[in-house]
């Protein structure tokens, strides 16, 4: 019993990862029906982002007090804008003259960026994992006999914050209405004066932002980043979104959180050389009776 | 020694760089005239050790350290040769624009081989270049040592006889360095000696995380250690807290892990701390020797082996240590030790050859069959061959780390 909440413990932080992950690519599938590979790469490149951040404001072991609020917040907004920054050049420069091109194109623009950006990060901190600092202090709290850390807490609470805030965004903002309309039918909202062109921007500036969210607080939680962490990461919370129903927000949620748990039991029961195996043979049967996703009917929510 | 390979690297490259355009095509035949006789020797009598090594490029810095390994040797067995007979050493560079180049270092064998003159090869210095010259050296039925080449299956298993296709009955290619696998049987005797009983081993489903894993695992295994569990790694992941969870319920005394720093073997140790694993113990081998690039902050408690003496700490190596600074003005590189000692090898095969001979310059079979029943003592300990080529008594050094860096803790003879 005690492992088995243990590895749930571990498997909902895991989830909540692939969660954050998970929301920028629904979030541009439902916009408009591209399925943004190089978002995994800027998840790695969120963490990266705050890496830097860090070093240059010298930090490089755990902080406490004004210097911890004030140090990750300024990390933690840094990666998620510069992330944001990418997203919306990544928009421009690749996918827009493609929107109305045959759907292959832009798919093989996405896999090409996702290529230059693991390759330039590569480049950049280099081939081997670099260390992470671990900013924020990880005192532990017992659950039913489980220590859960802060940072844990920290992790799985940030991802449910930015889903709902997120959610709030989406139903009740003139921008959110924008972004539903055009995702329903993007001629007629631009009939209606709608600028569709922004209203894309702004969903990759949010999708990618929280890319950089969830490659900060991982850096934090594992303590170390690698230039080629996205394209793993990347994948499982594509196959999250899938798994809850691709353009669904909630969805996208839930099958982060899903497919963190199955990774993290399929590891205990299985092995770890199994845990791939299992989670994409489950996404594979749900698929198969449900193609739409656990939470797919809600098609016309899709953000 | 791949860790301070790589800095002397870094160092050199700049140097090197400039050349390479220039050199990389021109293979440096150094023939450096060894002749201490008195007058020269008559043309017929002239007898060669081949060098191929990677001279020129981002592996200069090692090679050109372990051919001084080489021509120092080759140099000081010429006051053992009998009267009339000269040694020289011919150097060619295998590297070509910069890179160990399989197919260079086959043609430079075949240009070996083609001068009469050349009774034995030393080198090369990569595994790979190795693969493609060994068909070439057993062809022609000419003896070749090589001072580091260590992947397993140049001599062990069925990959190693089909480099022996041509001449099968004949094994014509030796080496002086231990090989990869062995690091798991010494890891596992250095476990059992640190009375270590319980171990957990883990391994990134990876040829070489595999091999040295189940060779950890029988050898720990038999030393009376009790093996708790296997698990393997799944690919591009970061997270293995719920792999360590696992291992955390089985209680280990030591984690093994089969595998290099980049395929999980550093996220591993840092991981470790993470679900309350801090202090336990960590081995691999020597694909853990820059696992503080990783796990900085969380090395200390963790051990690996490199599969070659430390040659600097051997006292059988002191005067061999001395001679190299006296004519280089250099400090030893990681392969020089070897190199001399394959040189060595070669040098005493030829020596013993002509003996049988009667004076005559041998045949290359004969060196190759003096080559296989050398008992030498060497800088890095006496040197005898099994069937296939491998030392029969190979010394591993073991580290460890404090404070973040490694430390050399001992030399491991390994008992077989």
């Amino acid at each position: 019993m005690h492992e088995f909440l243990a590895q749930l413990a571990n498997g909902i932080s895991l989830g909540g990862i692939y969660a954050l992950i998970a929301l920028g690519y629904t979030m541009v599938y439902g916009i408009i029906g591209l399925i943004n590979f190089a978002h995994g790469d800027v998840y790695t490149l969120g963490s990266f982002f705050a890496l830097t951040i860090l070093t240059a404001l010298g930090v490089s072991g755990e902080l406490h007090g004004v210097a911890l609020v004030a140090d990750v917040a300024i990390a933690l907004i840094g990666a998620a804008l510069l992330c944001g920054i990418v997203g919306v050049l990544i928009e421009r420069l690749a996918y827009r003259r493609l929107r109305n091109a045959p759907r292959l194109a832009p798919l093989i623009t996405a896999i090409g960026i996702s290529f230059i950006l693991e390759n330039v990060m590569q480049i950049w901190k280099g081939p081997a994992p670099v260390s992470f600092p671990a900013v924020v202090p990880n005192p532990s709290v017992m659950v039913a006999g489980v220590a859960i850390g802060a940072q844990q807490f920290l992790l799985v609470g940030s991802a449910v914050v930015m889903m709902v805030a997120l959610q709030l965004f989406i139903h009740n903002t003139r921008l959110g209405r924008a972004m539903r309309a055009t995702a329903e039918d993007r001629d007629a909202a631009q009939l209606m004066g709608i600028n569709i062109n922004k209203t894309i921007m702004l969903t990759f500036l949010i999708g990618s932002a929280l890319a950089g969210v969830a490659g900060f607080v991982s850096g934090v939680y594992y303590q170390s980043t690698w230039f080629f962490n996205g394209f793993g990461a990347g994948l499982k919370a594509f196959t999250a979104a899938v798994l809850g129903g691709i353009g669904n927000i909630a969805g996208a949620m839930l099958g982060g959180f899903l497919i963190g748990i199955i990774e993290s039991f399929a590891t205990w029961k299985f092995g770890g050389q199994w845990s791939n195996v299992t989670v994409f043979a489950i996404l594979i049967l749900v698929l198969v009776f449900r193609p739409s996703g656990l939470l797919g009917e809600a098609v016309y929510e899709r953000a | 020694m791949r860790i301070s390979a790589a800095l002397l690297i870094v160092l050199l490259s700049a140097c090197s760089g400039a050349n390479n355009a220039s050199t990389s095509k021109n293979t440096t035949t150094t023939t450096t005239a060894v002749t201490a006789a008195p007058s020269p020797a008559p043309p017929g009598q002239v007898m060669k050790i081949g060098i191929d090594l990677p001279l020129s490029g981002g592996d200069a810095s090692v090679g050109i350290s372990t051919e001084q390994g080489a021509l120092l040797a080759i140099d000081q067995a010429q006051k053992n040769m009998p009267h009339g007979f000269t040694l020289q050493s011919e150097a060619l560079d295998d590297a070509v624009q910069g890179v160990h180049n399989p197919e260079q270092g086959a043609s430079n064998v075949r240009s070996f081989i083609s001068d009469s003159a050349v009774l034995a090869v030393v080198g090369p210095y990569n595994s790979n270049v190795a693969r493609a010259e060994i068909p070439v050296t057993n062809a022609a039925g000419l003896a070749q040592i090589g001072p580091s080449v260590v992947a397993d299956n140049l001599t062990i298993g069925p990959e190693a006889a089909q480099l022996r296709r041509a001449n099968p009955s004949m094994n014509t290619f030796f080496r002086v360095c231990t090989i990869d696998s062995r690091q798991g049987s010494a890891l596992a005797q250095f476990a059992r000696s640190l009375g270590f009983k319980r171990a957990y081993i883990i391994d990134d489903n990876e040829t070489y995380g595999l091999d040295l894993a189940d060779r950890f695992e029988k050898d720990f295994a038999a030393d009376g250690g009790t093996v708790l569990a296997r698990d393997h790694l799944a690919k591009n992941t970061q997270d293995f807290k719920s792999l360590l969870l696992k291992v955390l319920a089985a209680k280990p005394d030591v984690v093994f892990f089969g595998g290099v720093t980049s395929t999980g073997g550093g996220l591993i140790r840092k991981q470790m701390f993470s679900v309350g694993l801090g202090k336990t113990a960590y081995m691999g081998g020597d694909g853990l020797a820059d696992l503080a690039t990783v796990a900085a902050g969380q090395a200390d408690g963790s051990y690996y082996t490199l599969a070659a003496p430390n040659a600097m700490k051997l006292p059988a190596a002191q005067a061999f240590v001395k001679a190299y600074r006296a004519k280089y003005n250099a400090d030893i590189g990681p392969y020089s030790a070897n190199a001399y000692a394959a040189a060595q090898v070669a040098a005493n095969a030829i020596i013993r050859a002509i003996d049988s001979s009667r004076g005559a310059i041998p045949a290359r079979a004969a060196v190759v069959t003096n080559v296989a029943s050398t008992k030498l003592e060497t800088p890095i300990g006496p040197i005898s061959f099994d069937k296939f080529g491998d030392v029969t008594n190979p010394v591993l050094s073991l580290y460890g780390f404090k404070n973040g860096q490694p430390y050399f803790i001992k030399q491991i003879q390994l008992k077989l």
